[in-house]
């Protein structure tokens, strides 16, 4: 029989950090194992097929109509794995009551938290990439990728993520988070200058997105994919990093929270 | 051994929600290295909240939670590492494989793969669950399920292990599995921590409890010290036709509590000619349909304590 011994003291410092952030990353992927062929096929899905709709519904798409919608596209893929599906499950596990159960186990919280930003960009990266290529294909565009494309998928997919953790872990009930991620849908799809320039939408609104970091986001990425196209990239990485550092913080808070 | 106490030790807990429930009102109790010690109480007594303050998830109002020469109040991190806790809730292990949700808890609980790999060997062959041990935890039944639960708490035990609920769904004979399990886990220096409501269970699980109702603590020792005020007293358990009122009753029975068709009785011993009378006079009326005499148990006691009727599974002597 092998000897159960409780242990003896109490496991901390950068090893024990890694070991956990493995172990939870693994836990992660195994929970999707089921689902996770199905949502990279969707996120591939819904990518390519905005892209080519736009070919459907128009006939002769402008040149640079194509280049805002697909470079659009790939932040669209971004957000809403972290703002919509990252939620949902949370929600889920809410419902489920096994949210104590993964709650309490003995990791550092900020390990599971980077398990599923690495989740996210595991499911985020092939509808991003097959994205790009059908509307390569389709629109000839005028891809100029360039290194800052990185930093821009990263903040992009770090802020969305962090952004969905936070409120899904603040709100105890699960059917609130539900309906928000519904709200986020809508809001992501049709009334944020994503997909379009944010002079098309009314003053009042397109203020509202200065501040808010969905357009950013589509500013940063589109920036490392285009030449010429986005204005002030600088204000954008500023405002879309103040969301990055306001969403990290207020999700290393919730991680400290007991009730 | 290293010196350190490492018994856990709740003192005058309180929790209180929205500022006016009173979860847990003034809560004290010792669980030592070793021992089973059940938790009971009606549904709304306040167990899950003392658990959840044991094990980090939930911060007190007032009170001391030490183990060790840790407060776990202060460091709820050291209370994840140092305790384990299998919640009355299902585990989220539709998507692995028995063996590998075993595996994975293990390592993450610190366990090296190879001795991981040879506690879930030996525990998937002592809760007789081999059969399932490469099939997905959607295709377990909810008793497989649960068994896979305890093994996934139990692979790297803490210091304390808090089992709630451990046999719901769980066949008979694999229950008794569990509980010599649960036994081991005493064995090897674990304070075992048992929510339950299944008096009849926790009674031969236990080595002492603790019977906690609206955030109080009512009673706490062995099972046999609990018992010992209904010495000289017998239950008379008179199982009622449908849809049969509750009878009169006669002045020699001084407690009783109807569960569904099941009215259970408290009565002195030297009273027990007079009860049987009475029983077979309530068949002969057609008013019961039989009836069984014999010792208090812990229910008993704990249906006094309680006042509560709740006693899921344990009414059938």
């Amino acid at each position: 029989m092998t000897a159960l011994a409780p242990p003896a003291a109490l496991r901390s410092g950068l090893g024990y950090w890694w070991h956990s952030y493995r172990m939870m990353l693994r836990w992660e992927i195994t929970s999707l194992r089921l689902v996770l062929p199905v949502t990279v096929m969707v996120q591939v899905l819904t990518g390519a097929g905005f892209v080519l709709a736009l070919g459907l519904f128009f006939g002769r798409v402008p040149p640079r109509a194509a280049l805002f919608v697909s470079t659009g596209v790939v932040v669209l893929t971004l957000t809403t794995i972290g703002l919509v599906l990252g939620p949902q499950l949370i929600a889920q596990q809410k419902a489920e009551q096994t949210y104590d159960f993964l709650w309490s186990l003995p990791v550092p919280r900020t390990t599971a938290a980077f398990a599923w930003l690495t989740t996210n960009l595991v499911l985020g990266l092939p509808g991003m990439l097959v994205a790009l290529g059908v509307a390569q294909l389709r629109y000839d565009l005028d891809l100029h990728v360039s290194p800052a494309i990185v930093p821009a998928v990263l903040l992009t997919l770090l802020t969305g993520t962090m952004i969905g953790y936070a409120l899904a872990h603040a709100l105890g009930n699960p059917m609130l988070i539900a309906a928000i991620t519904q709200l986020f849908i809508f809001v992501i799809l049709g009334f944020s200058p994503i997909n379009f320039p944010a002079d098309q939408l009314p003053d009042w609104l397109a203020a509202l997105h200065r501040w808010l970091p969905l357009a950013p986001m589509a500013d940063t990425v589109r920036a490392g994919l285009t030449v010429g196209v986005v204005e002030d990239v600088t204000r954008s990485y500023l405002v879309l990093g103040a969301w990055a550092a306001a969403s990290v913080g207020a999700t290393a808070a919730i991680l400290r929270r007991r009730g | 051994m290293d010196g350190y106490d490492w018994s856990l030790r709740v003192r005058d807990l309180v929790k209180v929600f929205n500022q006016k429930v009173r979860a847990n009102d003034g809560i004290t109790l010792t669980v030592e290295p070793g021992e089973v010690y059940g938790l009971l109480g009606p549904n709304g007594a306040g167990k899950s909240t003392l658990v959840k303050q044991v094990i980090g998830l939930l911060a007190p109002d007032a009170g001391t939670i030490a183990l060790g020469p840790h407060d776990l109040v202060a460091d709820p991190d050291a209370a994840r590492q140092l305790c384990s806790y299998l919640p009355q809730a299902q585990m989220p292990i539709a998507s692995f494989r028995a063996r590998e949700a075993i595996d994975i808890t293990g390592m993450i609980r610190g366990g090296d793969s190879e001795s991981v790999a040879r506690r879930r060997d030996e525990l998937i062959e002592a809760l007789d669950i081999g059969e399932w041990h490469n099939t997905l935890g959607a295709r377990l039944s909810g008793g497989v399920r649960r068994l896979v639960g305890f093994a996934m708490v139990t692979v790297c035990p803490g210091r304390v292990v808090v089992l709630d609920e451990p046999t719901n769904d769980v066949d008979p004979l694999r229950r008794r599995l569990l509980w010599q399990e649960v036994r081991r886990l005493g064995d090897a220096g674990v304070a075992v921590l048992l929510v339950t409501h299944n008096v009849m269970e926790a009674e031969r699980a236990v080595d002492r409890l603790a019977v906690i109702d609206r955030g109080r603590l009512l009673a706490e020792g062995t099972p046999s010290s609990l018992k010992a005020e209904d010495r000289g007293r017998l239950r008379l358990q008179v199982m009622l036709a449908p849809r049969a009122e509750t009878p009169e009753l006669p002045p020699f029975v001084q407690h009783h509590t109807r569960v569904g068709h099941n009215l259970l009785t408290v009565i002195a011993e030297a009273e027990a000619a007079h009860a049987i009378g009475w029983a077979q006079e309530l068949i002969g009326l057609g008013l019961a349909e039989e009836y069984a005499l014999g010792a208090t148990t812990l229910e008993d006691v704990y249906i006094r304590l309680t006042g509560d009727v709740e006693a899921g599974g344990g009414t059938v002597p």
